[in-house]
């Protein structure tokens, strides 16, 4: 029962639950501006968790610095794949049509291809890599350096981003798309110009997310799927477009999953974690948009 | 005799009040008009009629029968058939296909396909669709969606028909032609009708008596020729009330 | 009525039944395989195809299958076992399918996904409680007769999802797909539809999913319950390209073909096609899966 009440757990559950908050804000970004349902996002997180272990085994360089090389890397990935395969599924008004189940198809199918891309070049095998790994303690808190990191650049970032779409003109532009997306052409936004940046932004976001995330935890290429789930369990969660409502969805989550686990079993956290999923969804059958739908 | 009650029926979305209070009767074989400004809550009151949506208070009743609260196909099999303002034809379906689901499934829950198509077909040829009844739905133009949407409604056998601006969007023309084919429609088969409708002139010429509502209330109930003089109702519609 | 699709339907079957006949004990195994595959992709089409409910999550019923199956195969032989596995694939489906079929669109799509794997976990969970990591089946049946059995079962899903789309629940079932508002609206009970849907597309993959445990002698829950069994039925439906009965034939030829050659040498690269020809069919076949596939009709016959 201790154990249960250290502010060792607690730790545990925030660094968790920050990834997940900046996960899922990605996954916000990209759903909020085009209705795109990307199930491909975790795979992103994979992504950044390879650049960051490659570039640190083979050369040495600080995940801290390379979270940099991953974010850009998996922008750039967002900026292909809008370029490539979903401009042409907006344009189609065929597709558009059903456009949440369709891209649900589209990324899936991408999700696979990565996933698997990853396995052949890099082998199933899981990996890891020992930095930042001494202990430091503050008080009687016994925690790793790499968390306590992680946990900062979380925070940082979370604090920019919020500030970027409060204050910023391309920010307002996002958050103006997500609200109302023809009002948002008619005042004059580039939408083209910020559906681009949304994937870039969203996906870079996830990058960087991963490599925070190869510090502290195992890779492989198939460990970006539950990050997928979780960032839909906080996107339904906090709520669609509200950024903050995110951030407190994911925090949440990472304290259920932590004290879930810590209550139970180990071997329990996927079923907790699918558990959750699907009491959302059956609890907000109208979907990510719950409760801002206007009826007449 | 009082085939529809509404008893102080209110309706509430979020914090926002659809409706407030709303009463009135509808006999046996009249038309009924409900006119109203947009957001006055004309399709809100459909849409609790049909069993779309329940309402927040107050009572509902059919041929003697309560049915706030029940669900929309078990109010269309008891004789209440409704058309959507926005037109929601089956898509990817045929024609004939959208009016042969009403038939199978409406009141007369017809068994036999082969039967149900000879039905659909009489339909639409009242109508006017005969010729397009092996065409997709969505390929229909404005109007003739708009067709379907009665063929489908009527499809399903019903004594209540409730018309959701069945009208908007069309030509004059085309209004006239729909006229007609309404009016013809309900002789043959003794129907009451409720209509909701923007055009006004062919609500005047359609409706026995009217209901207008304004911010979710009623605010007069009288025959057509009064109502274009009521004080309020021009008040409403000119938006120097409320 | 049937007309034109009788006969080479029959002559399929017909030549299907004579594969043991001229073939080698290879090909018998890749018959059955494909066998496998169109009797749970018809039985995908019977719910998705039909209904619009797009599941990812169908390997759900064919690994429950699996596990009551070899939890009764030893106890009360391989006939009531598969019975057995079929019923409570279907009871199942009707337990989670009231509250399930309320979510729509690709929420439906994401919860079935998590509804299987789900199940998954729980399955392992439960073993690996019970000290059992995998278990044995063995003195099943030989191939031969798990290919006439799997065979049987194709054609039944076959005609299944055939004559479901040509009767009255079939009409009620695609105007749910195409409006469901508007369907309810005109009279279809709706809630009671999907779930009738929900529970025919289950039996089939319940009772096949017991079969195959007896095919591999062996029984693991993250084998039965993978979620690339899902993945692989819609695709297969999505490049058969039609919302009846007569679309998984090809899917199923071409990705079992594409299976043969390259699952056992590159799983990956196996995979990565997969994937790749999803995206192609989605976005290059006209509407893809829920556009094309989904809203095309079928011809109607007065």
């Amino acid at each position: 029962m201790q154990a249960i009440l250290s502010w060792q757990l607690l730790f545990a559950a925030l660094v968790t639950g920050s990834i997940y908050v900046l996960v899922a804000l990605g996954l916000n970004l990209v759903y909020g501006t085009m209705r795109l349902l990307n199930v491909a996002h975790g795979d992103m997180v994979m992504i950044g968790a390879y650049v960051s272990y490659w570039l640190f085994t083979l050369s040495g360089l600080s995940p801290l610095l390379s979270m940099l090389i991953a974010a850009a890397l998996t922008a750039a990935l967002g900026a292909l794949a809008y370029v490539g395969l979903f401009r042409r599924l907006l344009a189609n008004r065929q597709l558009v049509q059903r456009l949440e189940g369709n891209s649900l198809l589209l990324f899936f199918g991408i999700s696979i291809v990565i996933q698997n891309l990853a396995s052949l070049a890099f082998d199933s095998t899981p990996r890891a890599y020992q930095y930042l790994d001494r202990v430091v303690a503050i008080g009687n808190l016994g925690i790793t350096e790499n968390r306590l990191a992680a946990l900062i650049v979380t925070g940082i970032l979370s604090l920019v981003i919020v500030l970027f779409l409060r204050f910023h003109i391309y920010g307002l532009a996002i958050k103006a798309l997500m609200q109302h997306r023809e009002a948002a052409t008619v005042v004059g936004i580039d939408v083209e110009r910020v559906q681009i940046l949304s994937f870039c932004i969203g996906f870079g976001v996830a990058g960087l997310a991963g490599a925070l995330l190869s510090m502290m935890e195992q890779i492989t290429p198939f460990m970006g799927f539950p990050f997928t789930i979780a960032a839909f369990v906080v996107v339904i969660l906090g709520g669609l477009g509200n950024l903050l409502g995110g951030m407190a969805a994911g925090l949440l989550l990472g304290i259920l999953e932590t004290y879930g686990v810590a209550l139970t079993s180990p071997s329990l956290r996927s079923v907790l974690i699918y558990g959750v999923f699907i009491l959302v969804l059956l609890v907000r059958p109208q979907g990510l948009l719950g409760g801002k739908r206007v009826v007449r | 005799m009082t085939l529809l009650k509404l008893q102080s029926v209110s309706k509430t979305f979020g914090g926002l009040r659809a409706l407030r209070d709303v009463s009135f009767e509808v006999a046996s074989g009249e038309i009924v008009g409900i006119m109203g400004a947009n957001g006055a809550g004309k399709t809100t009151l459909f849409s609790l009629i049909a069993g779309n949506a329940t309402p927040s208070s107050g009572e509902i009743w059919f041929k003697g029968r309560r049915i706030d609260g029940s669900r929309p196909d078990q109010n269309c099999r008891a004789g209440i058939a409704r058309t959507f303002q926005i037109v929601r034809p089956f898509a990817g379906l045929t024609v004939l296909e959208n009016v042969m689901v009403a038939v199978l499934f409406g009141s007369s829950r017809e068994r036999s396909r082969a039967k149900a198509a000879a039905r659909a077909e009489e339909i639409l040829h009242e109508l006017g669709l005969e010729e397009r009844k092996s065409q997709l739905a969505g390929s229909l133009t404005l109007s003739g969606q708009k067709r379907l949407e009665i063929a489908r409604a009527l499809a399903t056998g019903p004594q209540l028909i409730l018309l959701d601006e069945v009208m908007a969007g069309l030509t004059a023309t085309e209004v006239n032609e729909l006229l007609t084919a309404i009016r013809v429609i309900k002789q043959r088969r003794s129907l009451t009708i409720v209509i909701v409708e923007h055009v006004m002139q062919a609500l005047m010429r359609l409706a026995d008596r009217i209901v207008v509502l304004h911010h979710g209330e009623k605010i007069v109930e009288g025959l057509p020729a009064a109502i274009v003089e009521d004080e309020r109702v021009i008040a409403a519609y000119l938006g120097s009330a409320s | 009525m049937i007309g034109r699709w009788t006969i080479p339907l029959i002559v399929a079957l017909a030549a299907a039944c004579g594969v043991p006949f001229v073939a080698g004990d290879y090909l018998i195994g890749v018959a059955l395989s494909l066998a496998m595959w169109i009797a749970l992709t018809e039985s995908w089409i019977l719910l998705s195809g039909l209904t619009g409910y797009v599941s990812l999550g169908h390997v759900v019923f064919y690994g429950l299958g699996a596990y009551v199956g070899i939890l009764l195969w030893g106890e009360v032989g391989g006939v009531l076992a598969v019975g057995g596995a079929g019923l409570a694939s279907g009871v199942f489906a009707l337990a989670v399918g009231y509250p399930a079929l309320r979510v729509r669109g690709p929420y439906f799509v994401m919860l079935t996904f998590g509804l299987a794997e789900f199940c998954k976990y729980i399955v392992i969970d439960v073993e690996a409680g019970l000290g059992q990591f995998s278990r044995l089946l063995l003195g099943g049946p030989s191939v031969l007769q798990l290919y006439y059995v799997v065979l049987g079962l194709a054609a039944a899903a076959t005609a299944l999802t055939f004559f479901v789309a040509r009767s009255r629940l079939g009409y009620a079932l695609r105007a749910i797909r195409e409006n469901e508002e508007a369907a309810e609206t005109v009279g279809v009970p709706v809630a009671f539809c999907k779930l009738a849907a929900f529970a025919l597309s289950a039996i089939i993959p319940g009772m096949v999913g017991a079969l195959m445990v007896a095919r591999s002698s062996y029984f693991e829950p993250s084998q039965v319950f993978d979620p690339i069994v899902s993945f692989t039925i819609v695709t297969m439906a999505i490049i058969g390209g039609s919302d009846d009965a007569r679309g998984p034939f090809l899917g199923a030829a071409l990705l079992v073909l594409l299976s043969e050659i390259l699952w056992a040498r590159a799983p990956q690269v196996y995979m990565i096609l997969l994937g790749i020809l999803l995206i192609a069919f989605v976005l290059f076949a006209p509407g893809g899966i829920t556009g094309r596939l989904l809203s095309r009709p079928v011809k109607v016959k007065p």
